[in-house]
């Protein structure tokens, strides 16, 4: 069942178009990949559904409703969470601090408690740290912080923008297990990725974003195995 | 990229995951050396405060409280201002500005929101107390206490206009629009016939009550009264925008303070609640104008121009942006300096300005830091999260072999 769809989606940054006609969809259940190079459109995408920016045209729908013109603090209720680029942890706040700010939108209290237990079971390094700063946590620990505080909103959803973005190579790995763990329990991820070999090995499907533009699309696997993109994004010749 | 792929030994995960906490350690210990070079004098301080049990926090509360209603009577010596400015009054001068300084502090130190223009909320309340008590006003007249809460709503008023249209800006942009605002209120007030540009209003109203001697008891020359109205109006909203920080939306302006585009997306709607910071900080910014217009007893517009707005703006900065109790001794004390070292009161503007130099290289986060409060919220964050369904899912499972780490190995068997 389509859970999120994107309908010929544009976005412009003033008079410079970022996004041009955009459109793909996100089934319940998927793991589902965007890659692309720097410049590309990934983070405006992702900003674009999780509504901190406004299409200039086209349609977003989620779970059957029209999401087009709503506020983004609303969109959240509705079940759609983002760990932001650059992890976008709150600094000043501890992990619980930070956790806590998760639930904001919530209403139903009695979830919580049980999303907190979750959060703690995928990364127990958050249960061990919780009274320390977000701006103090190193690269790894601020990521999974921002992964834990978005899945306490409890989404359909979770929208990952760079979930691998300066990290050890031994800690990426860890961190798409993870993500694969998550939907297993029955959430859906779109994730944005640079690292595209890592992305693609996880995700049921994949789109390449180039320049605003959605060029290929099909399956992890396929993707994987095409020789543009092998020569484009996995570093092979 | 790595090209790498495959199992992961969990031995090197672990490996890297000690590397990470050395790091993250060395991070942390470099940060607050570098942030704050004094905390370990304040930073005592501040943790034996909060080593304090409930009932000696409050009695500690309740003599201070009680010394600072005493002090224009004690007087006391190498303090007070004498002779060069009456004690009494100088008092009245540290309660009006820390009150503003409280008032500022919820715009600038806990919604973040750089506003260069406050002096315009404190003219509107002045004009307001004038306008709707003197007899040089041809208006409706009213008693001047009821001039305080319709000063607020005034201001609150004056504070959305400003807000609603403004607050889709950020950080610079806002600063220079509100710095424009501040400009606007005090040209209009030059301009406009019916505010009376540099005549105003004498005789602005004071409370009710005569002393035996049939003299009012709040007179323009007595700074006692004024001083505890003003200091029990600051204790009632100091509890006041106390209750709000701890609240609900005092989380939702720190998370809008640390990281606007974050909290939208924690489910925040960051546009109220800047709105509300601004409409809450221009009423006590109202409130402080309306209590020095009835003391002054005079009001034109040679008041509120905006090296006003940048001394109100220096004060929260001075005593610790997001800290009320900093903000109230921030306050104080930009109004005392002058008071009390008049040989150098002319200099004031230079003096506040190497301060503040001095301040952000030794002590960025102001004098009392917003730390402490934060600490007190982190108290609460865990009993609000944990006790929603009264349980305590925290403790269930050991942390080193949690079952996330479990999952982790038995996917990295699996692929």
């Amino acid at each position: 069942m389509t859970l999120l769809e994107l309908d010929g989606v544009s976005v412009h940054y003033g008079r410079i178009q970022a996004l041009r006609d955009i459109s793909f969809t996100v089934n319940e259940g998927e793991v589902v990949a965007l890659i692309g190079a720097n410049g590309a459109g990934k983070t405006t995408t992702m900003r674009t559904i999780s509504g901190l920016l406004n299409c200039s045209e086209g349609k977003i729908t989620f779970a059957g409703q029209d999401i087009t013109k709503m506020k983004a603090h609303i969109r959240v209720v509705h079940g759609i969470s983002q760990a932001p680029e650059g992890r976008g942890i709150f600094p000043g706040m501890t992990v619980m601090e930070n956790l806590d700010m998760g639930t904001f939108g919530r209403k139903d209290r009695s979830g919580v408690a049980k999303d907190l237990e979750r959060v703690f079971d995928l990364f127990p390094r958050l249960k061990e740290r919780e009274k320390q700063y977000g701006g103090t946590m190193s690269g790894g620990e601020q990521q999974m912080l921002a992964i834990g505080r978005a899945l306490m909103s409890n989404p359909k959803l979770l929208l990952l923008d760079e979930p691998s973005m300066g990290l050890a190579p031994q800690f990426i790995r860890q961190i798409f297990k993870i993500i694969k763990e998550i939907n297993n329990q029955g959430t859906t991820v779109l994730m944005v990725e640079q690292n595209a070999n890592q992305a693609l090995a996880g995700a049921h499907r994949a789109f390449v974003l180039e320049t605003g533009e959605i060029t290929h699309s099909g399956t992890g696997k396929q993707l994987l195995e095409d020789p543009s993109i092998k020569e484009a994004y996995l570093g092979v010749g | 990229m790595s090209m790498t792929d495959g199992p992961t030994p969990m031995q090197t995960v672990a490996a890297e995951q000690a590397a990470e906490d050395r790091e993250a350690s060395l991070k942390a210990a470099g940060r607050s050396d570098h942030r704050q070079p004094g905390k370990r004098r304040f930073g005592n301080l501040s943790d034996r405060w909060q080593a304090l049990s409930r009932q000696q926090q409050w009695g500690f509360l309740v003599i201070v409280v009680v010394l600072a209603y005493l002090l224009p009577l004690i007087n006391p010596p190498i303090i007070t201002t004498e002779p060069g400015n009456n004690f009494a009054l100088a008092c009245f001068d540290m309660a009006r500005f820390a009150l503003i300084a409280v008032g500022l502090n919820v715009v600038v130190g806990y919604a973040g929101l750089l506003d260069l223009g406050y002096v315009a909320f404190f003219a509107v309340g002045s004009y307001c107390a004038a306008m709707l008590t003197s007899p040089d006003s041809p208006y409706l007249h009213i008693p001047y206490l009821w001039t305080l809460p319709v000063a607020m709503a005034v201001t609150m008023f004056f504070g959305v206009m400003l807000g609603v249209p403004t607050l889709r800006l950020r950080g610079d942009y806002l600063a220079i629009v509100t710095l424009g605002f501040g400009e606007i209120v005090r040209i209009l007030a030059t301009i406009i016939p019916a505010m009376k540009g540099q005549v105003g209003f004498q005789n602005v109203g004071h409370p009710p009550g005569t002393a035996v001697d049939g003299t009012p008891i709040f007179s323009n020359s007595n700074g006692v009264p004024w001083y505890w109205l003003t200091l029990t109006i600051i204790i009632i909203v100091t509890l006041l925008v106390g209750n709000l920080e701890r609240s609900r939306v005092g989380r939702a302006w720190i998370a809008i303070r640390e990281d606007e585009d974050a909290a939208e997306i924690m489910g925040v709607p960051t546009f109220k609640y800047k709105v509300w910071a601004f409409a809450i900080g221009a009423a006590i910014g109202g409130l402080s104008g309306a209590l020095f217009a009835g003391q002054v007893g005079f009001v034109n517009n040679q008041k509120f121009d905006v090296t006003t707005s940048i001394l109100f703006l220096a004060a929260v900065v001075l005593g610790g942006a997001g800290n009320k109790v900093g903000a109230i001794l921030g306050g104080a004390l930009v109004s005392y300096i002058p008071l009390r070292f008049t040989a150098i009161a002319e200099y004031k503007y230079l003096i506040f300005g190497v301060a503040l130099v001095l301040i952000m290289i030794f002590r960025s986060q102001g004098l009392l830091p917003a730390r402490q409060r934060l600490l007190a919220y982190g108290r609460t964050a865990m009993n609000q999260i944990t006790s929603r369904n009264g349980k305590e899912p925290t403790d269930k499972d050991n942390p080193s072999a949690g079952p996330g780490a479990r999952a982790v190995r038995q996917k990295g068997a699996e692929a």
